[in-house]
């Protein structure tokens, strides 16, 4: 495959990079920044020893699991950013580690049932990967739910972020599953399929991204009213009031 | 094989979530105008609601009626609340429509866009966690096991209030329409 069309997940990784940085995005999701930062670092690592076989098959699975960890710090964050909005319910905080379970669980069954081709350190990386796309995929899935069951609004960071991890899971999973039917032309497919997916994802975060997210509670530079919607604003509340003990 | 079936359904379940996106994108939120709100909107009796969620009250059936009368007289109380939360959704849906709006749903916030569509949300995310509650409940054949739960146990879910949730939706709504005419402003408070 050719360098330069390698590279595209990385050029765009660097322009999100860049938008996070300006729009301070970094504050509102530091595991997400970390995650983007570290995929960067570990795409010119990857180019700038990919002449060199020992090495960049060791930089290329060191990476690997490090794009999973953070991959799973990054829901965790999602998940902890949304609940802690709805409601502290102290069976809000087993839903990451079920996830997780379930993740795992999937990916082990899997692996037993269809082992992948690798030994050693890269078996336990791949496994760990799909875990890590289930996760993601179900992440993704129960925040759809959440959005479709009590409206909330989808043009929030944590959901831009979701989708484009849940829109890359999506592609991985169907390839894992399906296909590895094509025999041969398996891994010149999963390769084009893989990158495509992927510049597609950071393209879904870029857009995210690059508007400005409003703070939720009313900024302090807003307008004051003036005194007249003020005294409008207490003779409606007075009579909503009234409304209420007579209505009691 | 199993796996393989579990990775299909998340697939599919993937790909679902992608097509509602899809269609959210693409519909965005129906354009509700001043006038398509107050007559969508179906009163909520608050005082029934507290009478129903009032622990005093399923004491005094439990004490008056016999064992069989009381589970029946619950199963009814139990419906009627149903229908209270129904409506509570519904008409918060109603409301947040509006509110997108009237605010643009093209914004990108950090949480909810206004106070009405947080308390929105709140009373939307007590209404699902009860209606769960009392459909598990009401498809249970409890008379047959001669339990009955109380309905004053549903008063909170997910660590809200439910009438405080949808008192505070009223004054929300009010304090977001302040631009309307008395009068509208009445029916509104009237049909919430």
């Amino acid at each position: 495959m050719n360098v330069l069309l390698q590279t595209i997940p990385l050029w765009l990784l660097a322009v999100l990079l860049f938008l996070l940085l300006r729009g301070h995005a970094y504050k509102a999701c530091p595991w997400f920044f970390a995650y983007v930062a570290f995929g960067v670092a570990a795409g010119l690592i990857r180019v700038l020893v990919r002449n060199y076989p020992h090495l960049y098959y060791a930089t290329y699975w060191i990476t690997e699991a490090g794009y999973d960890i953070l991959g799973l710090l990054v829901m965790y964050e999602l998940i902890r950013t949304v609940l802690q909005k709805l409601a502290r319910t102290w069976w809000g905080r087993l839903i990451f580690p079920a996830v997780l379970l379930a993740g795992i669980g999937l990916s082990v069954v899997r692996a037993l049932s269809a082992p992948p081709q690798f030994s050693g350190l890269a078996f336990y990386i791949v496994t760990g990967e799909i875990a890590v796309r289930c996760v993601q995929a179900l992440v993704f899935t129960g925040l759809v739910a959440i959005v479709l069951i009590l409206g909330l609004r989808w043009r929030q960071y944590p959901f831009g972020i979701a989708t484009g991890f849940g829109g890359y899971s999506f592609v991985a999973l169907l390839m894992t599953t399906k296909f590895s039917d094509f025999g041969t032309r398996f891994t010149f497919l999963w390769g084009w399929t893989l990158l495509v997916a992927y510049s597609i994802a950071v393209l879904i975060w870029i857009w995210f991204f690059s508007v400005p997210q409003k703070p939720e509670t009313p900024s302090p530079d807003l307008p004051t009213p003036s005194p007249g919607a003020l005294q409008q604003h207490q003779a409606t509340m007075e009579q909503y009031l009234d409304w209420l003990r007579r209505m009691r | 094989m199993f796996s393989q079936i579990l990775i299909w359904l998340l697939v599919a379940s993937n790909a679902l979530g992608y097509i509602y996106l899809l269609y959210r994108a693409w519909t965005r939120v129906p354009r509700r105008d001043i006038d398509d709100v107050v007559p969508f909107l179906y009163p909520v009796d608050l005082s029934l609601m507290e009478s129903l969620l009032d622990p005093a009250a399923d004491f005094e059936l439990r004490w008056q009626l016999s064992p069989r009368e009381f589970r029946e007289a619950q199963r009814r109380r139990m419906r009627l609340y149903l229908e209270l939360l129904r409506r509570m959704a519904h008409n918060s849906t109603v409301l947040a429509e509006f509110n997108s709006v009237l605010l643009g749903d093209d914004k990108f916030t950090s949480g909810p866009a206004s106070k009405l569509e947080e308390e929105a949300v709140k009373v939307r995310l007590y209404s699902w966690c009860t209606r769960l509650r009392l459909g598990i409940w009401l498809s249970l054949p409890l008379n047959a096991f001669g339990v009955m739960p109380a309905l004053a146990c549903l008063r909170t879910a997910a660590d809200l209030d439910g009438p405080k949730a949808y008192d505070d939706l009223k004054a929300a709504a009010v304090a977001a329409f302040v631009q309307l005419e008395p009068a509208e402003l009445e029916t509104l408070t009237r049909n919430l």
